[in-house]
Parts: C-alpha cells; structure tokens; sequence
C-alpha cells in the first residue's frame, strides 16, 4: 500500500528505520570487528570501534589451538552433501506432484511440509539409538544423511513451488513435436528449472549450515561442524573473546553472503509458504 | 509384435513413473518423522532408563512427569517465554513493516539487514548474546565505562529475570522475519480501499486500526503458528545463552527432554515429556493447515 507522504514524515521515517537496522545489525557487527582485534584490545575499555590494530592473529590462533578448519569442512560437507542428496530424492518426487498431480498431491505436500513443525526431540531418541546400532555417532555420513531427511519437505515443497512456475503450454508445445518423456526433461524442463533448483539449494544450504540440534547431539569431534564447535568453544568462560568472535565469524560468514542474495527464498522457505 | 508391447510397455511406464519417483519421499516422512514419532509415543509408555526396554508401565511416566517440579519449572518458564515472544515479536514486526512501507530511501538494503538475525545459526547468535548481556563484560560494564556508575544489568545471573533476556535474544532474532511476513501482507492490501478510507476523511490512525489490521488477519496468523511453533521446539537458543540456568531457571520442555533422556537415563519420562510437545505443536498447527488446504481447494 502507498498513500502520499510529507517529505518531513519520510525522512523521519527513513530515520527511524535505519535505527532499526542499526540496531539489530550491531551484534553481528561487533562480532565481526572483534575477531579482527588483538585480544586485550576486544575487552578494552572504553570500547574501541574502529580504531584498533587490525590482525587476523585470531584466525591462525584458533586454528592452532583447535584445529579449527576441520569443524569448517565438517560443515562444509554436511551441508552440501546433505543438500544433494536431498534433491536426489526431491526432484523426482517435487517433478511429479507439479507436472502429474494427483487427486491428493496437495494434501501430501501439505503433510509432508507439516512434518518440518514437528520439534526434533519427538524424533531423537529412535535416530539416536539407530546411529549406536549403525556406529553412526560422531560421522559426517551419519549427520549427512539426518539432515537431509529434516530438510527433504522444504526441498520437495520450495521445487514444488517453482516447479508449478514452469508453464505447461511448453510442455504441451514439445510433445507435439514428438518429444518423450526423456527429451521432455532433458531438453525442455531441465533448463527451465535450473534457477528454482539453484535458489532451493542456497536455503537448504543455509538451514543445514545453521543446524544445531542435531550437530550437538549426534557428534563429539571428529564430524562435528562449527555450530557444535562454537557451542562446545563457548562454554568455558575463558576471556577469549576476540577468538570466539573469529570463530563466530567464520561460522556466519558463508550466511551472510548467500543471505543477501536468497532474502527471498529465506523468506519464502521460512514460512512454509506463508509468505510468498 | 515386439513394437506394440514396447509401446505399451513404454505407456505403461510413463503413467507408473510420477508414483514410483514419489514414492521414496512419501516412505521417507513416512517412516522417520510418524514411523519415529510413533516409537517415541510407544518409549513413553514403557519403563525405558537408559536403554529402551518394552515393559508396558501404562501411564506412569506421565503421572511422574506431571509430579515433577522441574517440568512444571519447563512448562511455566515455556508459557512466560512463548507470550512474551509471539507478542513482542509480532507487535515489532508489524511496526518495521509499517516503517518500510513507508516508501523510505534504501529499502532494498535494509530489509536483508532486518532478515539477517533469522539467517543466522541460533548458537552463534546466542552465544554473542550472552556475552553481551554478562554483566562483567558487556552492557553493564560498558555502560559503567562511560561514566553511569550505577548502571546495572544483571538480569542473565538472575532467577527470576534470566527468561526475559532468552525473550530479548529471541525477539533480537526473529522480528525481522515477521516483519518480512506482515510487509508482504501490507504489500497486498489494495489501495483504492485506502484511498476511499482518506476521502471519507478517516485519520491515519483509523485507517491502521479499522483497514490495514483487520485484513492482516492472515498474516497475524501464520505469525503467530510460525511463532509458537519456533517458541515450542526453542533449544540451541536456550542451550547457547543461558544452558538452562541459572539453576533451571530457564529451562524449558526441549531442554528438560534432552537432560531426563540422555543425563539423568529416564528415558521413558524423557519421551513422555517429547509426546507432551508434540501433542501441543499439532493442536495448534492441525486447524491451521486444515484452514489453509480448504482455502486453496
């Protein structure tokens, strides 16, 4: 909606937002320039903002201490691999409730989409006593495979939808040419859905990098990603703020980066469709 | 003869293959969301301790879970959480997305910024939270710093006021999101009802509360189903801010289930307590989804 404005109430508007924004980005800005000061410098006093002496010396310490870059990999592989293995089975299943729906594809989807509500707790304990039976604890197959089955319904949901965007007179258009099934996907769908196909990856990336439930609770070390480091690295209260912070930056960097260019499928993903 | 049958074979096909490819995911939900949630229900009805055993005990492990005065801690501290949160959140969220509709200057850069909280991993933003909110080494002690001597804030060491700073952390996090939700309702409401509402000289004030709010309804909805939902499952916050304490004065039912599960070997108490949560999130979300498909039929 949009009515006309005085110039005064828009700037005092824009103000007041930008307020805001400051705001709710200061933690996240903090954290950043922390992890880029010398440690007695990140609990000075007053506080410095700007005017330290930048170092990356956090970065190498941390790795140093804690062998840190093997927690980045760790997540880098979970959730990649995670999101693949997720659209294996999703994009078949995704392909045939938009372009063949059924009488009741749309109460499935719901039903499946329902399931991403359901708190993880309801499940633990079953996934927990499979992965002792299977050695599965503390693997990044094992974690790869969990998180690829919490996500599958937002993977199946969010291809559904861009799926359905794909317009069936093309389809329609291609068969009268003679096309089958295999050119059908091949040549016609393929390419058209390569962008939905991209925005559900970058979410599905984001969510698995995020998760820390079950990181916590299914590793100890060796599988163990940066959410379950830094849960792990900021329970002794020792005064390594500048290190965490490294830490911490490292851990939302990624996020940072790719949530600026899927706010809305963030959006989208998030809300179960609420929003759109 | 071989072309029919290929022909057949190949229609046959065409017609089996959108159920064959679907049927993995439809086995998938199936069984390791209802398939677990379903041993779950079972765990909770046996005199599980560490390991599951399948000794049927009825409904004792409800009657101790309920005779518990640390879940009644969970369930009162999750009831303060859960209101505070879905109501300071939506009241936030509505107000930056009446802001941002406002046609102020940057938009398209501030609205990742208000997002970027919910992007983020709760564990790393709880954790920067609690270092904030420690009175040794954040507020307190910058505002100390620059002169306010008096200045206290020690609610995260404190009992009583822990909870409220889990609300801080969460509402921190998640007002952006709603805001998302509610702009994107405001974005659909169409103008000419507005225009008429001003020519028949309604205040800006009526037309927010008589117009633009009553056909938010939907928003408001999903916000707050969004909202319980993310309030009920609320763990790795918890977990990265406050662990629960000080003593349990922040624990909450996801928190009480993992400790009486996997700590304390009270398996069978700890599914009762997950069936609890379950049974909660479905009653509010079942009319909901209900209300959606019969909406979009």
């Amino acid at each position: 909606m949009s009515r006309a404005i005085t110039p005064q109430a828009k700037a005092i508007n824009t103000g007041l937002a930008w307020s805001v924004a400051l705001l709710i980005a200061f933690p996240i800005l903090w954290t950043v320039l922390t992890s880029f000061k010398p440690e007695p410098q990140a609990v000075a006093s007053p506080p410095i903002f700007l005017g330290f002496d930048w170092t990356i010396q956090n970065y190498i310490d941390v790795q140093d201490q804690r062998a840190y870059f093997r927690y980045f990999v760790n997540s880098v592989v979970i959730s990649i691999g995670s999101t693949l293995l997720g659209l294996i089975i999703a994009i078949p299943a995704a392909w045939s409730m938009a372009f063949v729906p059924g009488a009741r594809t749309k109460d499935l989807l719901m039903w499946m989409l329902s399931t991403k509500m359901m708190p993880a707790v309801g499940v633990l304990v079953p996934i927990y006593l499979i992965f002792i039976r299977l050695g599965l604890l503390d693997t990044r197959i094992g974690l790869t495979v969990v998180l690829m089955l919490i996500n599958l319904p937002i993977i199946i949901w969010m291809l559904y939808t861009y799926f359905k965007e794909i317009p069936a007179d093309i389809l329609e258009a291609a068969r009268m040419d003679g096309a089958g099934l295999r050119e059908e996907i091949l040549y016609v769908l393929t390419p058209m859905a390569v962008p939905g196909i991209a925005s559900t990856v970058l979410l599905n990336i984001i969510l698995a990098w995020n998760e820390s439930f079950w990181t916590i609770n299914l590793t100890t070390v060796n599988a163990a990603p940066l959410t379950a480091f830094i849960a792990g690295f900021s329970s002794p209260q020792g005064l390594f703020y500048a290190k965490l912070s490294a830490a911490s930056t490292m851990a939302i960097a990624p996020i940072l980066i790719m949530g600026w260019f899927s706010q809305k499928q963030l959006v989208r993903g998030l809300t179960f469709g609420a929003v759109k | 003869m071989t072309a029919p049958a290929t022909a057949d074979f190949r229609t046959r096909l065409q017609d089996w293959l959108p159920k064959m490819v679907l049927a993995p995911s439809f086995a998938v939900t199936l069984l390791f969301v209802y398939g677990f949630i379903a041993f779950t229900v079972l765990l909770s009805f046996t005199g599980s301790k560490m390991l599951p055993k399948y000794d049927f005990v009825g409904l004792d492990n409800y009657r101790r879970l309920f005779a518990l005065e640390h879940w009644h801690i969970a369930i009162g501290n999750i009831a303060v959480f859960a209101s505070l949160y879905i109501v300071i959140c939506s009241a936030i969220g509505l107000m930056l997305a009446i802001f941002l509709d406002q046609k102020i200057r940057g938009e398209g850069f501030l609205r990742p910024i208000f997002l970027y909280p919910m992007a983020l991993s709760f564990i790393v933003t709880g954790t920067a939270w609690k270092w904030f909110l420690d009175p040794g080494i954040g507020l307190e002690k910058v505002m100390r710093l620059w002169g306010w001597e008096s200045f206290t804030f020690t609610w995260i060491k404190d009992n009583d006021l822990a909870i409220y700073c889990i609300v801080i952390a969460a509402v921190w996090q998640t007002s952006g999101f709603v805001m998302a939700m509610f702009l994107a309702g405001l974005r659909g409401i169409d103008n000419e009802i507005l225009k008429a509402a001003q020519i028949d000289g309604a205040s800006n004030w009526q037309l927010y509360r008589r117009i633009v709010i009553p056909m938010l309804r939907p928003a408001f909805l999903s916000a707050f189903v969004i909202l319980s939902h993310l309030a009920i499952k609320s763990y790795d916050l918890v977990v990265a801010l406050t662990g629960g304490g000080p003593g349990r004065s922040t624990e909450m039912p996801a928190t009480f289930m993992y400790s009486y599960t996997f700590t304390r070997n009270q398996m069978g108490i700890g599914a009762s307590s997950a069936v609890i949560m379950l049974m909660t999130i479905a009653a509010i979300m079942v009319p909901y989804l209900y209300a959606e498909l019969k909406e979009k039929k």
